[in-house]
């Protein structure tokens, strides 16, 4: 159980007038033993966040720190790897050529299991965890369905002795009948080995779902964090109000029509001042006062419940 | 395991079996002819020079007199060694500069792929004789030649195939687990990428076989006294008036042997690859529920579809999807059809609009658009009545335009044929359309390709696209599946818009019960290829009575779903439609089932006020006013049934 | 990731320079390219082990006579003015003297090179024209597993005609059109049917694997989704075909294209050997076995600049058929 903080991360692909800074000195804190929820859409940089902590992808600025120690470049720590990660397609996150068994042993820490019988424990007792018999291990991955998969490759994250495991978008290939069994072992998971975990999803009712404290990426930048029941409740970043009109399916009702017909923003290019302000409610586009938001990007304000907008309800401005 | 079976499925095609035995012989001869025929390929004879071919000498005598037919069987070891050293040495260097990039970083590695880049635009032969001018002419210096001119096309395909499997999800998973580079390279790495690298190395020393009988035959392989059937080729064509046979037999060697090579070669990479199917055998006929009596359809009716089938030929005979489909949609009206992947929803959409390819088959008691019957209709009248009044929305907006046309012209296009209009005026209606569907700078974008527009404008580019006509009706399948969440909003937002403003009815397929819920004005539930519900979306909260229904709504969290408790799930997994069960399909999942609904499907029944389910036990939920609080009531039922199950046996059931 | 915003700029600026840099590009890859070319065709002299002038006068050629060649050929001075002389040379088109016979390079080179080009030219000509109809067709005839006898026929046809290579189908045209039947000539360049045998020796092979190359890309293409959209417009299936399907399984196949043109471009060595064309495989074959190495540095330069030009109109070609191309590359 430990705590898993971002320092001004920033993550950056490419170079020259291709680059693309897909994260932008974000701050985020995942608590010890709580889960904390990343939601934005594609572009947003959530992906990025996730492959730079796991030692995917390397930060190009900042620091990411277990309990208050830097990870190294490969995302070790003494000599560990204390960081898991579950991906989004099941159908690509396991060698098609290695048994069940075999994969999730190959994660196994040399000083977890030594010797072959101990190994094989090891592997069974990964799978009951998982809710898979233990004869499973001599399976292929193709011999099983998307959702049996995600279970293999949460087996294999949990191989690790992870303090944090980082699951990104681990329902979103599977059929909603599935999803469910999915989300449920998660959460069974988390409360019973008390880890700590940053769950990354586009959907904001499965995120709701499974988290402690929501983190709503735009454009690489968070732009509001907090505890989950806040941040859903009382949304303060218009960003987030339109993704959870989004989700409730209320979307768009009185929208002006500047900001309906409004383009999402090219990660390449993005806008000067605040990310949000070409497509905001809020913002210039409704009230041609605000130039502020083109001029300026807006620090978080608030304490538990931080938000990024020079106009947002209770900030600072 | 499994790619045993593969590789002895390959041996057991005609095309794979014949190859292989070939490439044995082949093979065989390479090793057996210099021990047989040694000899008598030496023999000189003073008194048979340059003699044609005959029945002592089959090939004729070259001009010290030996037997060319035994010269060229004794050639095969020569020829077949040499080819097989150069194809390793290839394969080796390949090898090293293919998986260079893997192991020396990014930049280095980059290097080397941009080294390996131009040197493959250089033709084999070309890179062969340069080399050959380096290490002189002979034997050796043509391995090497051969060996190296052979390397970059085999490092690129390495490169290829090895970068396309380290960018799996699996690797990136063995680099957090902390294996290291050499080892993701030797154990997850290069066993994916093996038999496509073994497939090639065989081709290639096919090809390896004929560059050396080319280099041989131009003088700057093999050097005398030595022999292959390139040299042997190029002595025959000095004499060809003379002898045909001495140019044609060892020429006629070389193809025998490359073509075995590169057949054996062709043969395992297509019986690797994807499995083509077998042939399409003729629908069996099975029993069906009782139909209702067709009743004339309404006037106000637009599509009227029953009994609608889709089938596709499958290695056991035929898999039917879509197995029997009957809906109606009205003028104005908007349906939506949802159900799980495999429940052939999008292949009733693509049904409907005539778009199902062979080998496909569709069938249906009736398929009525628009007062005309698409199964009788003529290929000309089908094509203007759906070319106008009918129009497509396809999941994908990225792959769904053209990438080689402007977005303008491929709306424009639609005008043209149908309407009859000119080139400016149907670029003007496009520009329109575009407007319509709020393109912003219309005019602009419309001279654009698809690659410049983004993912959401795209797909309201390919709504204007069907507005380029007056439709009637939209198919729209999974048109936001491909989207951000508030881009969805503004796909659905639009589609509303129009069939306020153009009363276009709209029928909408998607996986997501609650995308369906917010447009629709009637939803039907499709499971395993055929409707189990047919309901008003007002009412799916309330009054739905098919379990999986219920189930599908209960499944997936909302934003008032109650944390503290687990989800519904759904035990089990979609039915498979290859083998639908013999009852209901929806029985192996079901709470409620029983023997009967294991052995018999239940029929889809209408009740008084047109909704309908199919059921045995779709009475236990009715009538809807027992339901007077929201979901509470199933949704409590199938959490205390289900989720107990789940916790205890849930994964079992998955299996 | 797409421009998703409107640029900036008006749009024939932004077109402009997405060619532009197209053209920047292309242009310091082709000078990379060239240089590459360049050094190692120099190289190649010199990575040959002993003695080229003694090699190539043989071992009883007079020390004196092998010393002054060396002096007059500059093998004598340090490497890396041996290089700069060379690169000189070749920008005034000097590109050296023949051991042998004592006549520039660049005037042997002169006198043979039209044969091959027309000789590639015509048969590359040639095998476009036939293939592209015809793997179009055959992907027409034979999709969605149609028509099996008609595929098992085109793809085992294709497969042996793509395995039998250049120099022995020109045996194989000789014994049967000049030796049998007598219509075309042995060898030699001498008037209109004396091309006949070469051009088709030579564009058989690439046109068989072009039409099956065409086959398969334009079955991929027939499976792509804007297919469907083209088919849900429901235009005609000519207007489909031409205008959807043709030019996306083109971009594919030119990539291969160039490759095949560039190999034909070498296949001509082999051919004109058969042939006793003319050309500079004629003189590269002999002048390799004659160990007459500045001829073979300078046919080798022409083949492989040959080449190079080739890749760049594939590149040229793929940039105006496919507007991503420009963009995409990096």
């Amino acid at each position: 159980m430990s705590e898993l903080t971002f320092e001004n991360v920033s993550v950056r692909y490419g170079t020259g007038r291709r680059a693309l800074t897909a994260v932008e000195g974000v701050d985020l804190t995942v608590p010890a033993g709580s889960v904390v929820g990343l939601v934005g859409e594609s572009g947003s940089g959530k992906s990025s966040l996730a492959r730079a902590a796991v030692g995917l992808h390397p930060v190009s600025a900042g620091r990411i720190l277990l309990d208050g120690r830097p990870l190294r470049r490969d995302g070790r720590v003494d000599g560990r790897r204390p960081l898991q990660m579950v991906f989004q397609d099941p159908y690509s996150s396991l060698d098609p050529r290695m048994t069940i068994g075999a994969s999730i042993a190959e994660a196994l820490p040399r000083e977890v299991a030594r010797g072959s019988a101990a190994r094989r424990d090891e592997v069974a007792r990964l799978l009951a965890l998982v809710d898979l018999g233990a004869e499973r291990a001599a399976s292929y991955p193709g011999q099983l369905s998307g959702g049996q998969r995600q279970r293999v490759a949460l087996a294999r994250a949990l191989a690790g002795r992870p303090e944090v495991v980082i699951a990104d978008e681990i329902t979103s290939a599977l059929d909603v009948s599935i999803q469910g069994t999915v989300l449920n072992l998660v959460r069974d998971l988390q409360r019973r080995l008390r880890l700590s975990m940053l769950f990354i999803s586009h959907d904001l009712a499965v995120v709701r779902y499974v988290a402690d404290h929501v983190a709503v990426m735009y454009l690489g930048r968070i732009v509001e964090f907090g505890p989950a029941e806040q941040v859903l409740g009382e949304p303060r970043h218009p960003y987030t109000r339109e993704l959870l009109a989004a989700a409730g399916r209320t979307a768009g009702a009185g929208l002006p029509a500047a900001v309906a017909d409004a383009e999402p923003a090219d990660p390449h290019h993005p806008p000067p001042g605040c990310r949000f302000h070409p497509r905001c409610p809020v913002g210039p586009l409704v009230h041609a006062d605000r130039t502020v938001c083109r001029e300026r990007e807006p620090a978080p304000t608030g304490d538990r419940h931080r938000t990024a907008c020079h106009f947002a309800p209770g900030g600072a401005m | 395991m499994t790619w045993r079976a593969r590789w002895l499925g390959v041996l057991r095609t005609p095309v794979g079996a014949s190859a292989a035995a070939l490439l044995g012989a082949v093979l065989l001869l390479a090793v057996l002819a210099p021990v047989l025929w040694g000899a008598r390929a030496e023999a000189m004879d003073t008194a048979q020079i340059l003699r044609p071919a005959s029945g002592a000498h089959w090939a004729g005598t070259d001009g010290l007199g030996r037997d060319i037919f035994a010269r060229v069987l004794v050639a095969t070891g020569t020829s077949v060694r040499l080819a097989l050293a150069a194809t390793a040495l290839a394969v080796a260097a390949g090898l090293v500069l293919g998986t260079a990039p893997l192991l020396l970083g990014v930049r280095l590695g980059r290097l080397v792929t941009a080294v390996v880049h131009i040197a493959v635009a250089f033709p084999g032969i070309l890179l062969a004789l340069s080399f050959a001018v380096v290490f002189g002419a002979g034997a050796r210096g043509a391995v090497l030649a051969i060996g190296f001119a052979g390397a970059p096309s085999f490092a690129r395909l390495t490169q290829t195939l090895t970068a396309a499997v380290a960018n799996r999800d699996f690797v990136a998973a063995a680099r957090i687990a902390g294996v290291g580079r050499v080892r993701v390279l030797l154990r997850h790495v290069l066993p994916n990428v093996g038999e496509p690298l073994v497939v090639n190395a065989t081709i290639g020393a096919g090809g390896a076989l004929l560059a050396f009988a080319g280099l041989s035959f131009l003088g700057l392989g093999v050097q005398p006294p030595g022999y292959d059937w390139g040299r042997l080729l190029g002595e025959g064509l000095n004499g060809i008036y003379l002898n045909p046979a001495a140019a044609l037999i060892p020429g006629a060697a070389v193809v025998v042997a490359g073509l075995a090579f590169n057949m054996f070669g062709e043969a395992v990479a297509k019986g690797l690859g994807v499995p083509t199917g077998g042939t399409f055998r003729s629908l069996g006929r099975r029993a069906e529920p009782a139909p209702a009596a067709v009743a004339p359809a309404p006037s106000d009716v637009l599509l009227n579809v029953e009994e609608l089938r889709v089938s596709f030929p499958g290695k056991d005979g035929p898999v039917t999807p879509v197995r029997g489909v009957s809906l109606t949609v009205r003028r104005g009206e908007t349906v939506g059809i949802v159900g799980e992947s495999g429940s052939g929803k999008s292949l009733t959409a693509l049904a409907i609009a005539q778009l199902i390819e062979q080998p496909g088959r569709v069938g249906a008691r009736r398929l009525d658009f628009l007062g005309a019957d698409l199964l009788t209709a003529g290929p000309r009248t089908l094509r203007r009545l759906l070319g106008t009044s009918l129009a497509m929305v396809f999941q994908d907006p990225a792959t769904s335009f053209n990438p080689t046309r402007r977005i303008g012209t491929q709306l424009a296009e639609v005008a043209r044929e149908h309407l009859g209009a000119g080139r400016r005026a149907a670029h003007e209606r496009a520009v329109d359309r575009l407007q319509a569907v709020h393109i912003p700078a219309a005019r602009r974008r419309a001279r654009q390709f698809p690659h410049e527009f983004s993912g959401g404008m795209r797909q309201r580019a390919m709504i204007g696209m069907g507005l380029m006509g007056s439709p009637q009706l939209i198919i729209a399948d999974e048109p936001t599946t491909a989207l951000d969440v508030t881009v969805q909003q503004r796909v659905l937002r639009l589609l509303a818009e129009l069939r306020a403003a153009e009363g276009v009815a709209i029928l909408l397929i998607s996986h997501d019960i609650g995308v369906i819920e917010q447009v629709c004005d009637r939803v039907l539930v499709m499971y395993a290829g055929r409707i189990v519900e047919d309901l008003p979306a007002a009412e799916l909260r309330s009054a739905a009575r098919h379990p999986y229904t219920r189930a599908l709504l209960a499944a997936v969290p909302d934003l008032a779903t109650d944390r503290d408790r687990p989800l519904p799930v759904i035990p089990g997994r979609p039915a498979d439609p290859a083998a639908p069960p013999p009852g209901c399909a929806f029985a192996p999942r079901c709470p409620l089932a029983d023997d009967h609904c294991l052995t018999e499907d239940p029929a889809l029944v209408s009740d008084d006020a047109g909704r309908r389910v199919a059921c045995w036990h779709a009475d236990r939920y009715s009538p809807p006013s027992a339901f007077a609080l929201h979901t509470n009531t199933h949704g409590a039922y199938l959490c205390a049934e289900q989720s107990e199950a789940v916790v205890t046996a849930g994964p079992e059931h998955e299996a | 990731m797409t421009s998703a915003t409107a640029p900036s700029g008006p749009l024939a600026a932004l077109a402009g320079n997405a060619w532009l840099r197209f053209a920047a590009r292309r242009l310091g890859r082709l000078l990379v390219s060239v240089w590459v070319l360049l050094t190692f065709a120099f190289l190649m002299i010199h990575l040959i082990p002993g003695d080229p002038v003694r090699a190539a006068l043989g071992v009883s050629a007079p020390a004196e006579l092998v010393e002054a060649r060396r002096e007059a050929l500059g093998l004598n001075d340090p490497l890396w003015q041996q290089y700069a002389d060379y690169l000189r040379g070749l920008l005034h088109g000097d590109l050296g003297t023949s051991m042998l016979t004592g006549l520039p390079v660049s005037q042997t080179i002169g006198e043979r090179l039209p044969a091959t080009v027309e000789l590639a030219g015509l048969a590359f000509a040639g095998a476009a024209l036939v293939s592209v109809p015809l793997g179009l067709l055959m992907a027409v005839l034979t999709r969605g597993g149609r028509r099996r006898p008609v595929e098992l026929a085109f793809t085992s046809g294709s497969v042996v005609l793509a395995v039998v290579p250049e120099f022995l189908l020109a045996v194989g045209l000789v014994y049967v059109f000049s030796v049998e039947l007598g219509w075309a000539p042995v060898a030699m360049r001498q008037g209109a049917d004396s091309y006949v045998l070469p051009v088709l020796a030579l564009a058989v092979g690439p046109a068989a694997i072009l039409a099956r190359i065409l086959r398969v890309e334009t079955l991929g293409v027939l499976q792509a989704e804007y297919v469907r959209t083209a088919r849900a417009k429901r235009l005609p299936d000519p207007k489909v075909y031409l205008r959807h399907v043709l030019p996306n399984a083109l971009t594919a196949t030119i990539t291969l294209g160039g490759l095949l043109l560039s190999t034909m471009v070498a296949g001509t060595v082999l051919v004109e050997n058969v042939f006793a064309w003319p050309g500079l495989g004629g003189t590269i074959v002999g002048s390799i076995l004659a160990k007459d190495y500045p001829v073979v540095q300078g046919v080798v330069l022409v083949y492989g600049l040959g080449v190079l030009l080739v890749n760049l109109l594939v590149d040229v070609a793929l940039a105006l058929l496919d507007p991503r191309s420009t963009i995409r590359e990096s």
